[in-house]
């Protein structure tokens, strides 16, 4: 076998089609890449440096860029309250979002076909934005982490994955699980959960980048700096340094690369999250 | 289906444990956005206990026919169109292209592949930011490499066509990675096989590509469509990053938001705080969504019913 297939991959390199093909697929690299270069160098240039020649590679490395981003943007403070509004909303939807797919994959509740096609539609519906303020003003909620925590406990897209995924546990595990005497509560948290946690993990994930990476609710609803997340608190620190973009490049990068770094270890697990839901949806 | 885990008050169990996750959905999210029609006939405000009147359907009298106010939203209805062309036809394309040059397994593949779905990740603030940067117009780098080419574009702080245009682009380079894993999972569903079954048969890469690839590609082909159109009609937040509320840019999306909250340059004021003609331009938009959005199914499913049969 390996014999065989040796000759035909050397053949293979040296083919006309597959030139063009990697000759495409850099360039398109480079569109990706130049970008994040740009960020990288200025990043690390003083801002005569930047003004002399935004490309030109630095004279001197100005680490400092890193630490004044740092303090002056009030970065620790800002980059809590994402964490704090990601975590806590992450981890409400996903218990209530697992019982309620449960029990609609399951059928233990009537209307539960009803109920699904409710959360199908929902791509579907006009955008929700404006009495979903009205609302939140009215609860007294507005400029709130609490309001602003509320707005991310729904998310219509994971349901219809977990429901999908807990559909294809195989019923036998529920009687199995009678006969030994086990409650639905314990049922769910040691049968369904384990079994499940591929799909719970991605729609975690996924609920988790939506929520951390939130701008337009987050400069609706939050007005106080102390509440801002950091994609709030990057741009008000953008408009505030104005032109020192070696500043805000170092600010930028401080968040961008641990995201890619998280990225590329978790990749197959999120690309196929949201391929997913993206084809279920 | 049957219910094993006990009768009488246990029975209950399912309805309590599901009663939250529904009532946040129907509170949060069903609830407010059937209301969205209802506040279109409304004049309320985003200010706290002001009342709320009903004005039937003055709201959208005033958004599509009244003064020039009128002529700006259609304009900005127009510029929802090219822009949603746009961005469907390259970003449709550019990511067919490149999922079926990484369905080749060449070297790099998952390299290639992280790469170009890196900026779905990073999100609108982060892909805004960096964009500015790159498009930093004394002595960038783009300005540079495009002057190469005797172009001498203004950028982001060009003509409002031009900030538009770069825009586009921007959109594409941060979406592009979705369609392209999502062509990626329709062509692992086709089997190796077909593809040597054709090649055997002397079929060049071209009649490959168009016999075999890509009918069978058609349920990627159409929630990719569907996913770019819908998305696009709505996209506005990379506006809100790289152009701010600029006249002759504005597409709906960021029409709504800014008729609904006021924050047309960052600055917030009463009168402009208006949330019952917010949410009329917000319905115009969904009628327009969901007409093109039906019209798109109904066309792709079509097709779908002619080439699978």
């Amino acid at each position: 076998m390996s014999a065989t297939l040796m000759p035909r991959s050397r053949r293979r390199r040296l083919d006309p089609g597959r030139m063009v093909a990697y000759v495409f697929l850099i360039v398109m690299a480079i569109i990706y890449i130049a970008p994040m270069v740009m960020l990288v160098l200025t990043s690390v240039k003083t801002l005569p440096d930047f003004n002399k020649s935004p490309v030109a590679l630095p004279t001197e490395f100005a680490w400092s860029n890193f630490t004044e981003a740092w303090n002056k943007a009030n970065f620790p403070r800002y980059l809590l309250n994402t964490i704090v509004y990601t975590v806590v909303s992450a981890t409400i939807f996903v218990i209530t979002g697992t019982f309620l797919s449960v029990a609609i994959a399951r059928r233990f509740v009537r209307g539960g076909g009803l109920m699904f096609t409710l959360f199908l539609i929902a791509l579907f519906l006009p955008p929700a934005m404006i009495p979903q303020f009205q609302l939140i003003l009215r609860l007294g909620l507005y400029n709130n982490p609490i309001g602003y925590v509320m707005l991310f406990l729904v998310n219509p897209i994971g349901i219809v994955i977990l429901v999908n995924y807990i559909r294809t546990i195989p019923i036998e595990l529920d009687e199995a699980a009678a006969i030994e005497g086990c409650g639905y509560v314990r049922y769910v948290i040691q049968i369904v959960l384990p079994l499940a946690k591929p799909a719970i993990a991605t729609v975690a994930v996924l609920h988790a980048i939506g929520v951390w990476n939130e701008l337009v609710l987050a400069t609706i609803y939050l007005t106080k700096a102390d509440y801002y997340p950091i994609t709030r608190g990057l741009i008000v620190f953008n408009g505030v340094y104005g032109s020192n973009w070696p500043v805000i490049a170092a600010a930028v990068l401080m968040i961008a690369a641990p995201m890619a770094i998280f990225f590329v270890f978790m990749q197959r697990y999120i690309i196929g999250g949201v391929t997913a839901g993206a084809v279920k949806g | 289906m049957e219910y094993h885990f006990g009768t009488g008050r246990s029975r209950a169990a399912p309805y309590v444990l599901l009663a939250p996750g529904i009532l946040l959905y129907v509170l949060l999210a069903l609830g407010p956005s059937l209301a969205t029609a209802v506040y279109s006939f409304t004049d309320a405000t985003g200010l706290p206990n002001s009342p709320v009147h009903f004005l039937g359907l003055e709201n959208y009298r005033e958004f599509l026919t009244l003064g020039a106010a009128s002529k700006e939203n259609l304009a900005a209805l127009g510029r929802t169109f090219i822009f949603s062309i746009a961005v469907t036809v390259v970003q449709f394309t550019l990511g067919l292209l490149v999922a079926v040059l990484l369905n080749q397994k060449l070297r790099g593949t998952t390299f290639f592949r992280v790469l170009f779905f890196l900026p779905v990740i990073l999100g609108v603030t982060i892909q805004g930011l960096i964009w500015s940067l790159f498009l930093y117009p004394l002595g960038g780098p783009l300005q540079g490499f495009l002057g190469l080419f005797g172009l001498h574009p203004d950028f982001l702080g060009g003509q409002p066509a031009e900030a538009f245009a770069w825009v586009i682009v921007v959109q594409i380079w941060s979406n592009l990675g979705m369609t392209m894993v999502i062509f990626l999972a329709g062509l692992a569903t086709i089997p190796n096989e077909t593809y040597e079954a054709a090649r055997i048969d002397g079929a060049s890469r071209w009649q490959v590509f168009r016999d075999v690839t890509w009918p069978l590609l058609t349920p990627a082909v159409n929630t990719n469509l569907v996913l770019t159109i819908i998305g696009s009609l709505q996209a506005w937040q990379l506006f809100l990053v790289l152009t701010g509320y600029r006249a002759g840019t504005q597409v709906m999306g960021y029409l709504v938001y800014a008729t609904a909250f006021g924050q047309t340059s960052g600055t917030t004021s009463g009168n402009t705080f208006r949330q019952g003609y917010g949410a009329a331009a917000a319905i115009v938009l969904f009628v327009v969504v969901l007409a093109v959005g039906l019209t798109t199914q109904f066309l792709l499913r079509r097709r779908e019913a002619r080439l699978l049969g």
